[in-house]
């Protein structure tokens, strides 16, 4: 969920952008890199925007029989690199407050530090941990979703708890009560995301094997045996 | 095209500057929570929904539409404000104070809300990002935002029509194919995304595309009245605010 606009207090609302600046201005430098040395990286950068744009408009069904839509972050992450996430993150953010009237300009720097930079990091990590013990690539790319999505919304309880703490128990009574209606709409998406995610990435690795080389997700290995073909196989 | 930058393109306020239109809605916005939520707030609502309305010429069916998405998100998150957790009278019980708390947060989130409606609903946002570089902002992730923003209108449409054609194909009967389709269309977007980069890309580089995408920004001045203007505004509901927090309870 993003958090509206207005609904920080002003103090907190600079406070997250100040915290997300840092891991921004790293994307940027990044971004910039990749397109001073590639000038065709622009369209692919821009298509992969386009990409995460759209798959934040997918509806997802949830348990209790409405939608609701995937944050894309560990997708994304495992996709495009959590630098990388950040920036075309917060373009995304950016373009759903002004497009869609979701999240805000105001409270854009929480919103990205919880979805562009918090998810995106931690579903890569899982990711990465997965991969280097050789678990199979799609149990690696559900629970990098399934983090991704729920230490996001971790993130956005605690900004919320931080910004309201409760009249008596405080911020922990505060995270307690954010986190409990979270917990009870968000760990079933978490899942649903992680499963969608499962799904996606099958069909991707069917259909799509030269762009997921080419992104990384994939190696290219040459196969030593007595046909001597090449074969694609995810990256350990 | 998405129905807020559809009706920016065919706005009253069109031809002016985005720095205009940003003093404006992003100044009503900061005074929202900025200024205290009764009376500041609620001055500040009234004033951009009468600007919305009137001036701007947003039409209020459209503006509905888009404002109850936020409006129900505000709603959402100041119902846990009526509630505390703990204390002497039990583990969840009314918050003293509580009304008084989720009714500011109400106020200042709907007030912020339509002042970046205000902006959103006038300014289109291929008005407003190549004029991004004069600002600061880095042309490499201007460029890429600007592909990001043309690649997303078709791939939207792409996604509907794949929706519609699953649906036609009995690919939404039951769970189970409602997530076959779903990966699908997830699949497809992937796929159509990177194959569009592709072919932007042959057909540029058969331009001489040299890494820097030029875009024609209509060539309009800041208008110094307008934002003069605009400015004595957001001082008056200042003012006015500071005198109302004394006069009323």
């Amino acid at each position: 969920m993003h958090i509206a606009e207005g609904f920080l207090p002003p103090a907190h609302a600079i406070a997250w952008s100040v915290a997300s600046a840092p891991f921004i201005v790293q994307g940027v430098r990044s971004l910039s890199r990749e397109v001073r040395e590639h000038p065709e990286s622009t369209l692919l950068l821009g298509a992969s925007g386009a990409f995460t744009f759209v798959l934040s408009a997918l509806k997802i069904p949830s348990v209790t029989g409405s939608c609701s839509h995937p944050t894309g972050t560990g997708l994304g992450a495992i996709l495009f690199r959590p630098p990388v996430m950040a920036v075309l993150g917060t373009i995304t953010l950016l373009f759903q407050a002004l497009l869609l009237a979701h999240g805000g300009l105001t409270t854009l720097g929480a919103n990205a530090f919880s979805m562009a930079i918090v998810g995106p990091w931690a579903g890569y990590a899982v990711y990465r941990l997965l991969k280097r013990y050789d678990v199979p690539l799609m149990v690696s790319v559900f629970f990098a979703a399934f983090v991704a999505d729920l230490s996001t919304y971790c993130v956005t309880s605690v900004q919320l708890a931080l910004a309201f703490p409760d009249p008596s128990s405080g911020f922990l009574g505060a995270l307690g009560k954010f986190g409990s209606i979270f917990a009870f709409t968000q760990v079933p998406l978490a899942v649903s995301e992680g499963l969608l995610t499962v799904l996606v990435m099958r069909l991707l690795v069917q259909s799509s094997k030269g762009e997921l080389t080419r992104l990384g997700v994939l190696v290219k290995k040459t196969a030593t045996g007595a046909r001597g073909k090449t074969e694609t196989e995810a990256k350990a | 095209m998405l129905p807020i930058d559809a009706a920016a393109h065919s706005s009253r306020w069109r031809r002016r500057h985005p720095v205009d239109k940003a003093v404006l809605g992003l100044g009503l916005t900061v005074l929202a929570i900025s200024l205290p939520p009764w009376p500041g707030a609620a001055l500040v609502l009234v004033a951009a929904l009468v600007t919305l309305l009137g001036p701007a010429g947003v039409a209020p069916r459209k503006l509905w539409r888009a404002y109850r998405v936020p409006l129900g998100f505000c709603v959402t998150g100041a119902l846990p404000l009526l509630f505390q957790l703990g204390g002497p009278e039990g583990f969840l019980t009314l918050a003293e104070g509580g009304p008084e708390r989720a009714g500011g947060l109400l106020l200042r989130t709907s007030a912020a809300s339509l002042g970046v409606l205000l902006f959103a609903f006038t300014t289109p946002l291929s008005d407003l990002l190549p004029r991004l570089v004069r600002a600061g902002v880095p042309a490499p992730v201007v460029d890429v935002a600007l592909v990001t923003y043309r690649m997303s209108f078709l791939l939207l449409d792409s996604m509907s029509r794949i929706r519609q054609a699953q649906a036609a194909r009995l690919g939404h009967t039951t769970r189970a194919a409602a997530w076959r389709s779903l990966a699908g269309l997830g699949a497809t977007a992937f796929v159509r995304a990177f194959d569009r980069a592709a072919r932007l890309q042959t057909g540029l580089a058969g331009r001489g595309y040299d890494g820097t995408l030029r875009v024609l920004v209509p060539d309009v001045p800041v208008s110094r009245r307008f934002v003069a203007a605009s400015g004595t505004f957001l001082a008056a509901l200042a003012a006015l605010t500071l005198v109302l927090e004394r006069l009323l309870p």
